[in-house]
């Protein structure tokens, strides 16, 4: 990468990277209440009919080793900070 | 006129030991005591999740890292140093704090998080020293944000009513990030695009308050009658009517402005208020810092001269001057940021942690980032050094930044003057606004379930107890409390990190050593400061610029003030001690562990 590719990507991350990360957060906890509805069996809150999960997880696949690594993880006020 | 006699030689001589640390002793403990391996996986690739765990360019996440840690602290601490102990002293603790124990804080934290997967400081302290510790780190952030927001809250109404033009100018600022939150998230538009018609509003703003006369409004002290004014005692060789009086109307209108803004910026979604105009904020920022640091380098050629003493007094009688103090421990609690701040810890150890590709990363984004805030301490300690009586408070950085930067661009000093006051008001109110977020947060931590935890309840709390500490108090007092509580959380960041090396069988002396220097000397400062206030309360005098508050309202009201400050910096007092025990018993019991 070129110096001004570098200082781009600089100026991207103190104007920008915190908004990016914070969209990101808001996203996911859009994408989590989806799947807290579908799947939520795996994480032992059963919302849907078992037939409808079925139905649902081939689509759901490709997330669920992300979402429940993400719904699962330990959360604290300090994480919030920056 | 000779070279010595300028900044130049001593900024340059301060990057280059940052730049020769970062080469040396940095990389050696980054290979020897951590042994940061490339191609050992970094918790962004273990636990990728696309929302905070995902790796991302060590240049992104530098710019990041620097945007989180830099704000009013190294500017205001080295010139309120400059002021007390004279310039030599503060450059010293700028550069060697910053070689020995700031950046080795902030890389380290960032280690131990990478290490830790990617946990920030309060798990981390969950896991080594119990629930208890955890539950005091929260209670000591809690006291920590209040004195910090009541801190920054009076460098902002000092500068707005002492530079006028800058309100309308950051009016702009303000309408500019919600307009490109607006155009991003709502109207879906591109981000250049977006960016672009921003900063035109900006630039409008900018040009509006130093070409329009009428646009420099609401000038200084508007509500209060200059005659009113001329009865408080000012400095000597200053105006009366020209310094920001606490207690005066015109304090409290700007306090109410300001604290409307931090209201709405903590209960509103992030993306919608606070991250566009941080982004938007920040642009011009960066024009300025870098504009001063050049102008300091090229004060050879622009004839400006140092005129500042080189070395004060080194101690201050408390009854005679309140609100300075020995050179030990407060000149190193005045100087936080800059040579070695605490909230830097939690920024390192909160999501920068999260995203490093490589662990060899570390090092160019949590030391890179630090000694770059370095150089922006040399440039407040330039900006001081040009002037022969600098104004009190942060309106001397945007004095002394004015007369640096436009002789080198020969412009005239308004265009200079308000970009200044732009900076220091713009880079105040983004970090406050996080401040006010993060102290709602952690009061919903913990209070869960109780009124207080409610989010306009805890809002509505640390916004009415700092601006009654800014409204009545002394700034320069509550700054030294302020550097008191942050140095503390990064000797016991330091400390904590030793536990930390000592757990896994490391070497901890490079981390244990600058931990004990600075929990040291933040207990003496907290205890000297708290001792300053209770003798004020006690003999119910005004500290200071309190004067003008005590003569409005009556001696009780600034007693009542002093009596909080003091009961504060008792408390912080007292968990500081009880941390810094856990820590050092903690680190014993693992040292012994170890030897077994």
């Amino acid at each position: 990468m070129g110096i001004l590719g570098k200082i781009r990507e600089v100026i991207e991350g103190m104007a920008i990277h915190g908004q990016a990360t914070s969209i990101l957060r808001i996203k996911a906890q859009i994408d989590n209440l989806f799947m807290i509805i579908t799947l939520g069996d795996m994480l032992g809150i059963p919302l849907l009919p078992p037939y409808y999960s079925l139905r649902l997880l081939p689509y759901m696949y490709p997330n669920i080793q992300t979402w429940k690594m993400y719904m699962l993880r330990e959360r604290d006020v300090t994480d919030r900070i920056a | 006129m000779g070279f010595l006699d300028t900044p130049a030689p001593y900024v340059l001589a301060g990057l280059a030991l940052y730049f020769l640390t970062y080469m040396t002793y940095s990389k050696y403990i980054d290979k020897r005591i951590w042994n940061a391996d490339p191609n050992r996986p970094t918790p962004a690739k273990l636990y990728f999740d696309g929302v905070e765990y995902f790796p991302v360019s060590k240049y992104v996440l530098f710019g990041y890292q620097f945007k989180s840690v830099a704000a009013l602290g190294p500017i205001v601490g080295p010139l309120t140093a400059v002021l007390f102990y004279g310039w030599v002293p503060a450059l010293l603790w700028v550069i060697f704090g910053n070689m020995f124990i700031g950046w080795v804080q902030d890389y380290s934290a960032m280690m131990m998080s990478i290490r830790s997967e990617g946990r920030s400081m309060g798990p981390i302290t969950y896991k080594l020293l119990g629930g208890r510790a955890r539950t005091i780190l929260l209670v000591y952030l809690v006291f920590y944000l209040i004195i910090i927001t009541a801190v920054f809250e009076w460098v902002i109404i000092d500068v707005l009513n002492r530079v006028p033009g800058t309100f309308v100018a950051v009016l702009f600022v303000l309408l500019g990030g919600v307009v490109f939150g607006q155009m991003v998230f709502r109207a879906r538009m591109s981000v250049l695009t977006s960016t672009i018609v921003a900063l035109l509003i900006v630039l409008i703003g900018y040009f509006f308050v130093t070409l329009v006369p009428l646009a420099r409004n609401p000038p200084t002290n508007f509500l209060d009658n200059p005659a009113y004014l001329s009865q408080f005692p000012a400095p000597p060789g200053t105006n009366p009517a020209a310094l920001t009086w606490p207690g005066t109307n015109t304090a409290l209108f700007w306090l109410v402005v300001i604290s409307v803004l931090y209201f709405v910026a903590a209960i509103t979604v992030m993306p919608k208020f606070l991250l566009p105009t941080v982004y938007v904020g920040y642009l011009p920022s960066i024009i300025a810092l870098v504009l001063v640091l050049l102008a300091a380098i090229v004060s050879p050629l622009t004839g400006l001269t140092i005129q500042q003493k080189a070395i004060g007094s080194l101690f201050v009688d408390p009854l005679e001057n309140p609100q300075g103090g020995p050179i030990w421990p407060i000149l190193f609690v005045t100087i936080a940021c800059g040579a070695i701040s605490g909230w830097h810890s939690l920024v390192s150890s909160g999501l920068t942690s999260k995203q490093l590709e490589y662990e060899t990363d570390a090092l160019p984004v949590g030391g890179g980032a630090m000694m770059t805030e370095g150089a922006v301490a040399l440039s407040s300690i330039a900006a001081m050094m040009v002037l022969a009586t600098p104004p009190a408070g942060a309106a001397a950085y945007v004095t002394g930044a004015t007369m640096l930067t436009s002789r080198m661009l020969h412009v005239d000093p308004v265009f200079m003057s308000i970009l200044y006051g732009i900076f220091i008001t713009v880079m105040g109110l983004i970090t406050s606004m996080l401040f006010v977020r993060v102290f709602r947060l952690t009061m919903a931590e913990l209070f869960e379930g109780s009124i207080l935890g409610n989010k306009y309840v805890a809002t509505l709390l640390i916004l009415v107890l700092a601006g009654f500490l800014a409204f009545v108090g002394s700034w320069t007092n509550l700054w030294i409390f302020f550097g008191g509580t942050n140095q503390l959380l990064a000797g016991l960041a330091l400390l904590l990190v030793a536990i930390f090396l000592t757990s896994q069988k490391r070497p901890s002396a490079y981390v244990f050593i600058p931990g004990i220097f600075m929990a040291i000397t933040t207990l003496a400062a907290l205890a000297w400061e708290t001792y300053v206030y209770g003798l004020y309360a006690w003999l119910n005098k005004p500290i200071g610029v309190q004067v003008a508050a005590a003569k409005l309202y009556g001696p009780w009201v600034v007693s009542i003030s002093n009596y909080i400050s003091a009961a504060f910096g008792a408390l912080l007092l007292i968990l500081g001690i009880i941390m810094t025990y856990y820590l050092i018993s903690g680190w014993l019991k693992y040292r012994k562990e170890g030897a077994k």
